[in-house]
């Protein structure tokens, strides 16, 4: 259910999308109101979001440490997965961030049989972060719309990810991997029932997004052939706040363009939140060290204890029966016995 | 692949039946014996519960197989009847594979079925053994401290 | 005759998680505090109930006090705000709970176990969630959602073993203790938790043992040491001056197998001269406050440091415990310190000094004999311990919430000569749990604990197997209190005992007797001392 409702809003979007294209009124809202929100929205919701949690103290030092603590000098510490210093926790988020460190954990590659067994937990790493690095691949290689000249950098990217020159035009990797890793991510959400059974009605619609978003691109890029000058001329516009005319705008662009908007104006509100707030686990940012160094608590305050001398009164004649030494008839000397 | 491996694969898939469905992809398909052990634990114990079946019917190794399965069954969230349903999951299995079942056969599930109930039982009544033992030490040790909130 | 009568159909699929009934079955849950238990700690809505209990009488504003406390802890915790946000639903933690494992119910999955508080958070606390209600993941607030949340809060052992494998590190166990905090609000709490907690905060230790009780059961230990070693041992209790105070779970004088841990540390203070006490005040270590709430915690934590400044100590040293040392570790200083009337502990025997509890200033009792071995300053007879094949269970706390991987390890491979671990996805951060901690260790949720414990028995069963195991060891008094029974149930056969009562076995003492017996008062293998000593050398 929630699968369906998400394909049905998805493809309400590319419809908006390719019919807004053919009226002159829809054009202008697709192209001026609707990027211009879109990025507003992101952008305050995205740092309204971080700044949120940002805002929230860590009142405890939880680290969850995944390899031997720095103690006794003679036993080595695993310095990244259970960091005690900066530079332990910053080679930690590093690992996370950009290898997915955790997820890899996952993978208990067995020999059997004199094979090597990948089960379904390996793709889930795998799939996950081929999906991010080919993201940010066309992400940076969609500044080359932004910019002008285009730097020698995004050049060299391209180069890179058309490495399999396939055909022309070039095949990009990304644009292939990024379309593989959603379908399998899609695929293992509906195939594995447990993970059927924890997923919500976003899950489902970041991923048909993001599909959309891709599908859409990679029609214009392969097959429907958009008119690529006219299409960096308004992104250039664009970002010099001076839009032009879009007129000469092929429709499926504004599909696209439309999904990527939804997508950025949803990212506030959704799980894909999670791109800023991985830096701020708790768990995993800090350094092992809470006996080393004091972490305090902000918000810290007295509570109710039941005092020694409240203890020692209540207690009194069985301690004194039992010859355990006692504060209050000893004058607060100190006694050794 | 041999008809005793058939059987066996089949009767695992029934068993794991019994579990709610969200679970059965899991269950049936990670084979690291550690990561999944109900998994793991019904397709040792079937695949040596057939064995003997078609073969020998080693009364120690029956034991044992069965040991396994009904020892997990006994604790987890089942009525008598349904934690032993999976004995019976093999009639159907052993009729669709071979059409028909011979009478030894029968006879030997049937054996089996008997067995199982017996070690439900007394898996029952260690639990509450043990129940009942580990309330005797802390009733114990809660008189030597003769104390606690007023 | 109908056909479908004796039918038993197949389990039908747990359906819409959000759907909250839950059936709380006698032998499969916990009991509520008893009403003087929350009483006594002041804590609220202290009444007659149990969970079966179809009226749960909870406080007429229960609803707004429910939505109050998570709207102060989210205000408070950025860990709760944050895991409440970025979860993926990945599903990568699902099958690492022992819970999810042994009962094979998807509401186990701690992603799942997250979502039931994530759901409400979403309705109350989100906009999308306000506007688009259960399309976007939110879940009206009603008393059978908080049913289930005791139902599933008290169905997790707060073990962070789904911590280590989430990508962002969502602990669930941090999200667990909150939900039992909010429960707290509204005086939804087990007695197993409460009482401990109860007693604890009166007398020291969780039994509600007395200070002569107390005193009784160490100089009864004292004595028994004494017998074995055939030397005089004391036991110092609230001696002011000490150098170090020392701080057990309290098992470790009043339960078995803990009991004989206790006698391998008085052997080994006795044995290195350790200037030290005990305190009949500060009498436990284990800290069941950190099962119910953060601020439960911090009262009975509060005793260690301040029976640490009365008596005038250096520094602090603690026994074997799991979620002590969780507590010890993470938030002790911070709770109660800083504790600079203390000084950086020192090892007075090799003058090694402890860096990394520099701040905290206290030392766990395994990296204290670890550095002791480590420097040669005892003496060790691994051959005592021959009787013994041991493994090792990491237990959670001091595993994943610590670090504390390889002394124990270290000391085991001095103190034994027939060690084997688990398999490798079964320890050291991934160790399974013992399916009883965080209070759940009680008889009455035995059904519960041995469908958690199963994952890791079931391991134990492979390495006893494979070995010839018959002792599991550890380093928690919550897994010598429950495993022997899980173990008992699962894979009988194999003992349990802690890291320090191999230590007493092996420890050569200056001047004792001749041992005949381990601590136990079981023979010692002396024959198999020899062969197996034989057929060692010629392995290697
Ligand atoms: S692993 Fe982390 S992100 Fe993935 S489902 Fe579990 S808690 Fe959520
Ligand atoms: S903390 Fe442990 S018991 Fe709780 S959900 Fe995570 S794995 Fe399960």
């Amino acid at each position: 259910m929630n699968a369906l409702y998400s394909v049905l809003v998805v493809l309400a979007l590319v419809l908006a999308g390719l019919a807004g294209g053919r009226v002159e009124a829809g054009r202008a809202v697709l192209t001026l109101a609707v990027p211009y929100a879109a990025l507003a929205i992101f952008l305050v919701g995205f740092f309204a979001r971080v700044l949120r949690w940002a805002w929230v103290p860590v009142p405890f030092h939880i680290p969850t440490t995944c390899g031997q603590q720095k103690a006794l000098a003679w036993i080595k510490p695993s310095k990244v997965d259970n960091p005690s210093s900066r530079w332990g926790v910053f080679a930690r988020m590093a690992a996370e961030i950009l290898l997915f460190r955790s997820l890899f954990r996952n993978n208990r590659a067995r020999m059997a049989e004199k094979r090597l067994i990948l089960g379904e937990s390996k793709y889930l790493w795998l799939g996950a972060l081929a999906f991010h690095w080919a993201l940010l691949l066309i992400q940076l290689r969609h500044l080359r719309l932004f910019i002008e000249p285009v730097p020698a950098w995004i050049d060299g990217l391209e180069r890179l990810d058309s490495f399999f020159q396939v055909g022309a035009p070039q095949i990009y990797l990304s644009d292939v991997i990024v379309l593989a890793a959603l379908a399998y991510l899609l695929y293992r959400r509906f195939r594995d029932p447990a993970v059927r059974f924890i997923s919500l009605f976003t899950d489902y619609f970041a991923l048909f997004l993001l599909l959309g978003v891709a599908v859409s691109g990679v029609l214009m890029r392969y097959f429907v052939r958009v008119d690529i000058l006219s299409v960096k001329q308004f992104a250039l516009s664009l970002a010099a706040f001076h839009p032009i005319d879009p007129s000469t705008l092929n429709p499926l662009f504004l599909a696209h363009l439309l999904l990527v908007c939804t997508l950025a104006a949803y990212f506030p509100f959704s799980k894909l939140m999670h791109m800023g707030g991985v830096f701020l686990s708790p768990t995993r940012n800090l350094a092992n060290d809470s006996r080393r160094r004091r972490h305090v608590n902000p918000w810290n305050y007295p509570v109710k204890k039941h005092t020694y001398a409240e203890w020692e009164e209540e207690f009194r004649d069985k301690l004194k029966a039992a010859g355990i030494p006692l504060e209050a008839d000893d004058a607060g000397n100190a006694r050794t016995n | 692949m041999s008809v005793e491996a058939v059987i066996v694969e089949r009767w695992v898939d029934r068993a794991l039946k019994s579990y709610p469905s969200e679970m059965h992809s899991f269950l049936g398909g990670e084979k690291d014996p550690f990561r999944n052990p109900v998994g793991n634990t019904f397709r040792e114990n079937l695949a040596a519960l057939v064995h003997e079946l078609l073969g020998t019917m080693d009364k120690e190794k029956i034991a044992g197989a069965l040991d396994g399965l009904v020892r997990l069954r006994a604790v987890q969230n089942f009525t008598p009847g349904e934690a032993l349903h999976f004995v019976f999951d093999l009639r159907p299995v052993i009729g669709e594979v071979s059409g028909a079942i011979s009478d030894p056969l029968q006879s030997r599930i049937d054996e089996l079925a008997l067995m199982a109930f017996d070690q439900y039982m007394s898996c029952r009544e260690r639990i509450f053994e043990l129940r009942i033992n580990e309330l005797r030490m802390w009733a114990r040790s809660a008189a030597a401290g003769e104390g606690g909130t007023p | 005759m109908p056909e479908t009568l004796v039918q038993i159909e197949p389990k039908p699929p747990r359906g819409d998680w959000r759907n909250p009934k839950v059936e709380f079955r006698k032998g499969a849950m916990c009991y509520s505090a008893a009403a003087k238990n929350l009483t006594y700690l002041g804590l609220p809505n202290p009444r007659a109930w149990q969970p079966a209990d179809s009226d749960w009488k909870l406080p007429p504003d229960w609803k707004k006090i429910i939505l109050d406390g998570m709207k102060d802890r989210l205000a408070k915790y950025r860990s709760f705000r944050l895991f409440m946000d970025i979860c993926v639903r990945c599903g990568a933690c699902a099958d690492k709970c022992h819970f999810y494992l042994g009962t094979a119910d998807p509401k186990n999955m701690p992603v799942a176990r997250a979502e039931l508080i994530r759901s409400v958070y979403r309705r109350y606390f989100t906009l999308t969630g306000r506007l688009f209600g259960s399309l976007a993941g939110g879940r009206e607030l009603t008393e059978d959602v908080i049913k289930e949340w005791f139902y599933y809060f008290y169905q997790c052992t707060q073990c962070r073993r789904c911590s280590v494998f989430c990508p962002y590190g969502i602990d669930t166990a941090e999200i667990t203790l909150i939900g039992r905090e909010l429960l707290n609000l509204i005086g939804c709490n087990i007695n197993w938790v409460m009482e401990p907690v109860a007693n604890c905060y009166r007398t020291g230790n969780h039994l509600g043992i007395q200070p002569h009780g107390f005193k009784d059961s160490i100089d009864f230990a004292a004595d028994e040491a004494s017998e074995i070693t055939g030397l005089d041992i004391e036991v110092p209790i609230n001696r002011k001056g000490a150098e170090i105070l020392f701080v057990m779970p309290s098992a470790d004088y009043f339960a078995t197998p803990h009991y004989y841990t206790l006698l391998g540390y008085m052997m080994l203070f006795r044995e290195i001269g350790l200037d030290y006490t005990v305190s009949a005040y500060a009498s436990e270590g284990g800290n069941f406050g950190s099962f119910a709430s953060h601020e439960l915690m911090k009262r009975l934590n509060a005793k260690i440091y301040d029976e640490a400044r009365r008596l005038g100590v250096k520094w602090i040293l603690g026994g074997e415990c799991g979620h002590m040392w969780r507590v010890l570790h993470q938030y002790m200083d911070t709770m109660n310190g800083p504790a600079d009337f203390l000084e950086v502990p020192v090892s007075p025997i090799t003058g090694t000094v402890f860096e990394h509890a520099r701040s905290t200033k206290m030392v766990h009792i395994c990296e204290f004999t670890a550095d002791l071995i480590h420097h040669g300053k005892i003496k060790l007879d691994p051959r005592r311990n021959d009787h013994w094949t041991v493994t090792y269970h990491d237990s959670c706390n001091p595993a994943r919430g610590m670090g504390l991987l390889e002394e124990p390890r270290y000391i085991l491979n001095h103190v034994s000569r027939r060690f084997h671990e688990m398999p490798e996805n079964t320890i050291r951060e991934q160790t399974f749990c013992c399916g009883s901690g965080a209070g759940l260790g009680t008889d009455e949720n035995l059904e519960v604990r041995l469908r958690g414990g199963f994952p890791r028995a079931n391991a134990v069963k492979y390495v006893k197997q494979k070995h010839g195991v018959n002792l599991l060891t550890c380093i928690c008094a919550i897994d010598k209190a429950t495993l022997p029974t899980l173990l008992e149930y699962w894979v009988p056969g194999v003992e349990v005992g802690g890291i320090h009562e191999l230590v007493g076995n092996a420890l050569v003492m200056t001047g004792e007797k001749e041992r005949t017996t381990d601590l136990r008062g079981e023979p010692l293998a002396r024959e198999e001392v020899m062969a197996g000593g034989e057929s060692e050398a010629a392995h290697a």
